[in-house]
């Protein structure tokens, strides 16, 4: 063989293989590297979730006192000390803001392809502090009582607490997404129920179209995400309105599009006779097994172990998922997820605490409601 | 091309390739690190154990580096050995340059290694007791660049 020809071969297996060793680098580099501090941050966060024998070692606080002293050294401490007067309510509001808090050390420091999603999940106070508002105005009650101090449009919220009348609310509301359900709602056009469920179908349809508009695994979590959520809430509102016995084309109204449950099946659940019957037409789909699990309960009607159940799974979704993709956003939402449930648990720890329940039954209690 | 210049380019890319992604490695490693030791300063020793594991591919590509200046005369005195641009020099340097390739490509295992490593520390924050575990994990990875040094030293020794 020339010379010339030995040398062009190599230089043009050389060009090859460098360009194509240099993209598939650069893509793998990409999709990692980003989440390498978040999640193990995430995963050191983890190894502080309280167990269950703190728990149980918490529902022998005797009083709320004791209870903050116990909580001092773990994620709760910073906000639990700060509380002014130890009372039920503190404890709670102190509680829930560990959640926010939490979210915004997600926006801090997760990959900026996805910390749009924790800015949305923010939101969720938005519209949990509107709802409120709106429904303690018409109840004249005082609406300082029933919001949270966190959200995006916090301060919005602010004025809208200081609002003398409905019209107010409207036009401190003006320009966002809020706004036209309000109207709606001032307008007599929808209901209460249908205004609050109106705001929880803008926040999940933001959540659907960030998931959606992402790309890869990462969509793949994140639309599996908000399908659950919706799912859970679906599945919740369903069988709530059958216990009550509400018309089939009332049910309608209050589901939310975009859930990962068909269109049939949510059908034939809205069309059941009774709530038995109604989750008996979740079999065959991803939820049939801890269906069964929970159905004495439901027989018994308690609707609230389907709720527990559902939260249950979602976790273990994303579990899952976390374990599959190591260095994705599932990690962080699994961690969400479980802090949600650690905080449902130390709620109803503190709550039972003031109501002077026994140790023993608040231990029985909190095992349930996880 | 002449032969000094697959020489020196499988010189450069053995060690520049494999050293690059060491530094890619450590530096996804050291940010997961970086984040285990924020939470909780236990974290450091484990976490900069695991770190330091992408690093070894960097010392293969400058062992190759020597070992292809020393079987061309560029190291050790002599001067260059295949100067002359005769078929057999052409191919010998392309040998050469072959073993750098091969030893700069495998190095690569650094990246993924690094990956590992990552998931490692944050593995190894929430449960110290899987420390062990994860650095074998991590350093399954190690494999592919061993196998390349000792495939370049192979090449190298054909010579």
């Amino acid at each position: 063989m020339e010379v010339s020809t030995i040398t062009a071969i190599l230089d043009t297996t050389l060009g090859v293989v460098l360009t194509f060793v240099a993209y598939k680098t650069g893509q793998i580099i990409w999709k990692y590297t980003p989440y390498s501090y978040p999640n193990a941050r995430i995963r050191a966060m983890e190894a502080r979730l309280l167990s269950d024998q703190r728990i149980e070692e918490l529902a022998e606080s005797k009083n709320l006192q004791n209870f903050v002293v116990n909580l001092e050294d773990s994620d709760y401490g910073e906000r639990l000390t700060s509380i002014e007067k130890v009372n039920l309510k503190n404890i709670e509001l102190a509680l829930e803001l560990s959640l926010v808090d939490l979210l915004e050390l997600m926006v801090k420091i997760m990959p900026k392809r996805v910390k749009g999603f924790f800015e949305l999940l923010l939101e969720e106070w938005d519209v949990r502090n509107i709802s409120n508002i709106v429904k303690a105005k018409l109840s004249n009650l005082p609406a300082q009582d029933y919001i949270i101090p966190a959200g995006r449009m916090y301060q919005k919220v602010k004025a809208m607490i200081e609002a003398k009348t409905m019209e107010e609310l409207l036009v401190i509301l003006e320009g966002t997404e809020y706004e036209e359900p309000l109207r709606k709602l001032l307008l007599k056009e929808i209901s209460l129920e249908e205004f609050e469920l109106e705001l929880y179908r803008l926040h999940y349809q933001k959540l659907l179209n960030y998931a959606t508009s992402r790309r890869g695994e990462e969509k793949t979590i994140l639309l599996e995400f908000v399908r659950l959520l919706i799912d859970q809430k679906n599945i919740s509102s369903v069988l709530r309105a059958k216990s009550a016995s509400m018309p089939s084309e009332e049910i309608k109204k209050l589901i939310i599009e975009g859930g990962s449950l068909s269109k049939v099946t949510l059908d034939a659940m809205i069309n059941a006779e009774d709530p038995i019957m109604a989750i008996g037409e979740l079999e065959g789909t991803k939820y049939g097994e801890i269906i069964r699990e929970v159905r004495e309960d439901i027989e018994q009607g308690r609707l609230d172990t389907v709720e527990i159940a559902l939260r249950k799974f979602m976790i273990a979704r994303m579990k899952e998922l976390a374990q599959f993709y190591p260095l994705s956003v599932a990690v962080a939402l699994a961690y969400i997820l479980e802090r949600e449930r650690e905080i449902r648990k130390l709620k109803a720890v503190a709550k039972l605490l003031s109501d002077g329940i026994r140790a023993e039954k608040i231990k029985q209690i909190v095992g349930e409601v996880a | 091309m002449e032969p000094i210049v697959y020489v020196a380019l499988g010189m450069a890319l053995g060690a520049g390739i494999a050293g690059a992604a060491s530094s890619f490695g450590v530096g996804i490693a050291g940010a997961a690190a970086a984040g285990a030791v924020a939470e909780d300063e236990k974290n450091f020793r484990n976490a900069l154990i695991l770190e330091g594991l992408p690093m070894t591919q960097s010392i293969y590509g400058l062992i190759t580096l020597f070992l292809i200046g020393m079987a061309a005369g560029i190291i050790g005195g002599g001067g260059f050995k295949f100067a002359e641009p005769t078929t057999q020099n052409i191919i010998k340097s392309a040998i050469l340059f072959g073993a750098g390739l091969l030893v700069g490509l495998t190095g690569l295992s650094a990246i993924p290694q690094g990956i590992i490593a990552s998931a490692g520390v944050g593995a190894v924050s929430k449960n110290p007791k899987t420390f062990t575990q994860n650095l074998i994990f991590a350093a399954m990875a190690e494999t592919m660049a061993i196998f390349g040094l000792v495939g370049a030293i192979i090449l190298i020794m054909s010579l």
